[in-house]
């Protein structure tokens, strides 16, 4: 209950963030590339953290949404919420068919053979000069198209769109999380011969969950192109299907909060701290090896640990 | 054509020797740890970096700048040995995880260290050219395969016949076997990681010259070396030797009939393709604990 309430609180600061601070337009520039990052991660991390499937080609599916996206919009002309649709059932289709063919494979072959399918989706993004329009990125990507009455030209409004996808990302876990195909994905993770003994048909769960975490991918890819308002491949490289694990693992796979932290963490602390973008690659790297040592649960397991120990000592 | 053949078949064994050297680093490290680096690629390009460095700053010789950048990768190889992977053991997760991590340290670093931009370097054996039938290369082309030929040779006479080439051997076919009779498995871990960065770090310093040295030099050669390893059969040496060179010579000659800019993904498709049909790879190599 405290809990729920504590998000709740945290949601409506969000929310208010624009109003409170409406002489930042930086600062909201910031939290949408949060967004934007925390929703791939989200599809990550039902992936990587709940189902212990580290993919490496993540990047590559949100790519196969934006791209899906961006023809239908610009040369099909199609509305952005009908183009949105197609993204995400395109991301989820290849995921489902890709992922039938990676997770024949196991542990160091499967990540192999994601990463082998993320560099080709990019060198089709970046040769198919025809559709992608190459190396040179897809200009011309039109923002959302209004609902009603709300219109999300600016960047106020885009916000309050990036932060919405984010939650509704954020539920959709939460609830595949808390219900029984959650529960069977945890069990593959933990021990799949055992689950399959028990009657579990894993291919087909973990087949799943690639398509859906592959659609949580495009969603993430066709609002970061609308919010750019161009696609080009480096945004789904493989040095980008790299950071998103990274935020996923910064931020605690397998834990609810884990992705919104490592996002929040990966997109806003090199803004506070104002270093040049290598450096905080670094510096993320590092952080990331020194995790892995010593906190393999991400912060959100730091903070689940700090908030035990604050419990135990209140009396 | 047979020109065109040729000419492709040259450089194709050119770039599979590069892919040779950055799998068989890999493979050994698999070998006796169980753990794919995923960093392999960055150290390689850490080796082109560092050439670069002795070669311009340093000394004005290529070959003791090779040396030199070899030396200073075994070094490093040591340390993440030590400090990332070693504590590491026994979670495969986390120990490719750490290495993703090690990608961004090491590429972010060079970037910062030395900008985005490509750096020439330049030696003597790219200008001189070797004629061959009608056919002219660089001198440089030829090095690159004949070095990597007598790294090959002498990798194998020390794995069969050194005390602790022999050990290697052993802690690869079974690490717990090793330890009971008395091989010390620790000294045999960093020595291999050594060995292993030393090889990425020989194939960085061999195609700077060719290709210019840039922060991603190193991710190519990671995926068609992991490529060349899966198609010789994951853990075997011989393997990795074989599936690099073939790796190399049939992106080569794809671009015959392909156009240039799927080169790279002539790679993947075989891979994955081995992968359905053949799992075990050429040399059938069998798999402890990944099937």
């Amino acid at each position: 209950m405290l809990k729920l309430a504590a998000a709740a609180v945290l949601v409506l600061l969000l929310f208010a963030v624009p109003t409170l601070a409406a002489e930042e337009p930086y600062l909201i520039h910031v939290l949408v590339l949060c967004c934007l990052y925390a929703i791939p991660a989200v599809g990550l991390n039902l992936m990587l953290g709940y189902t212990g499937l580290v993919s490496l080609g993540h990047m590559g599916f949100a790519g196969i949404g934006a791209y899906t996206a961006a023809v239908l919009m610009v040369d099909a002309g199609l509305g952005f919420w009908g183009a949105l649709a197609a993204g995400l059932f395109a991301a989820a289709a290849a995921g489902a068919a890709i992922g039938a063919v990676c997770l024949r494979f196991r542990s160091h072959f499967f990540m192999i053979v994601t990463l082998a399918f993320g560099l080709m989706l990019y060198a089709v993004m970046n040769n198919w000069d025809d559709v992608t329009r190459g190396a040179a990125g897809f200009p011309g990507i039109p923002r959302p198209g209004p609902l009603g009455p709300l219109s999300f030209a600016s960047l106020q409004n885009f916000y309050y769109l990036a932060l919405s996808a984010a939650l509704v990302a954020f539920l959709v876990q939460w609830r595949v999380v808390r219900s029984d195909f959650g529960r069977i994905l945890m069990a593959l993770r933990q021990d799949e011969r055992l689950s399959q003994s028990r009657g579990v048909n894993a291919m087909f769960y973990k087949t799943a969950v690639f398509a859906l975490g592959s659609a949580l991918a495009g969603l993430g890819g066709v609002l970061h192109v609308s919010f750019l308002r161009v696609a080009a491949p480096p945004t789904f490289s493989f040095a980008e299907s790299i950071n998103i694990v990274l935020v996923v693992i910064v931020g605690g796979a397998g834990a609810l909060a884990g992705p919104a932290l490592g996002a929040a963490v990966y997109v806003g602390l090199p803004e506070y701290l104002r270093v040049a973008a290598e450096w905080r690659l670094v510096l993320f790297g590092v952080l990331l090896v020194l995790l892995m040592r010593f906190a393999p649960r991400g912060i959100a397991g730091l903070v689940a640990d700090g908030w035990q120990r604050l419990l135990r000592r209140s009396p | 054509m047979l020109t065109a053949l040729l000419e492709q078949t040259v450089n194709g064994l050119m770039a599979g020797s590069v892919y040779v050297l950055v799998a068989l680093g890999m493979v050994l490290i698999y070998g006796v740890m169980h753990v794919l680096n995923f960093a392999h690629g960055a150290l390689f390009m850490l080796g082109g970096y560092l050439c670069h460095f002795f070669f311009t700053r340093v000394t004005g010789s290529y070959p003791v700048s090779v040396v030199l950048s070899m030396i200073v990768l075994a070094a490093i190889g040591i340390a993440l040995e030590r400090g990332v992977f070693r504590p590491l053991q026994g979670n495969l997760r986390n120990q490719v995880i750490a290495s993703l991590g090690l990608i961004l340290v090491l590429e972010n670093l060079v970037i910062a260290l030395w900008g985005p931009n490509a750096l020439q370097l330049r030696v003597p054996a790219t200008e001189t050219l070797v004629p061959i039938g009608e056919l002219r290369f660089p001198l440089q082309h030829i090095l690159v395969i004949a070095v990597t030929f007598a790294v090959v040779l002498a990798l194998f006479l020390f794995l069969k016949l050194s005390r602790l080439g022999t050990a290697i051997r052993a802690a690869s076919q079974d690490r717990q076997a090793a330890m009971v009779v008395g091989i010390p498995v620790e000294r045999v871990d960093w020595t291999t990681f050594a060995l292993g960065t030393a090889l990425a770090a020989l194939g960085g310093a061999l195609v700077g010259p060719l290709f210019l040295v840039f922060p991603q030099m190193g991710d190519a050669p990671l995926v068609k070396g992991l490529a060349g390893i899966l198609l010789g059969g994951m853990g075997s040496v011989p393997g990795a030797v074989v599936g690099g060179l073939i790796i190399g010579v049939a992106e080569s000659l794809s671009t015959l009939v392909l156009p240039t800019d799927y080169r790279d993904s002539v790679a993947f498709v075989v891979m994955i393709l081995i992968l359905l049909v053949r799992p075990r790879g050429l040399f059938g190599v069998r798999v402890r604990g990944e099937d």
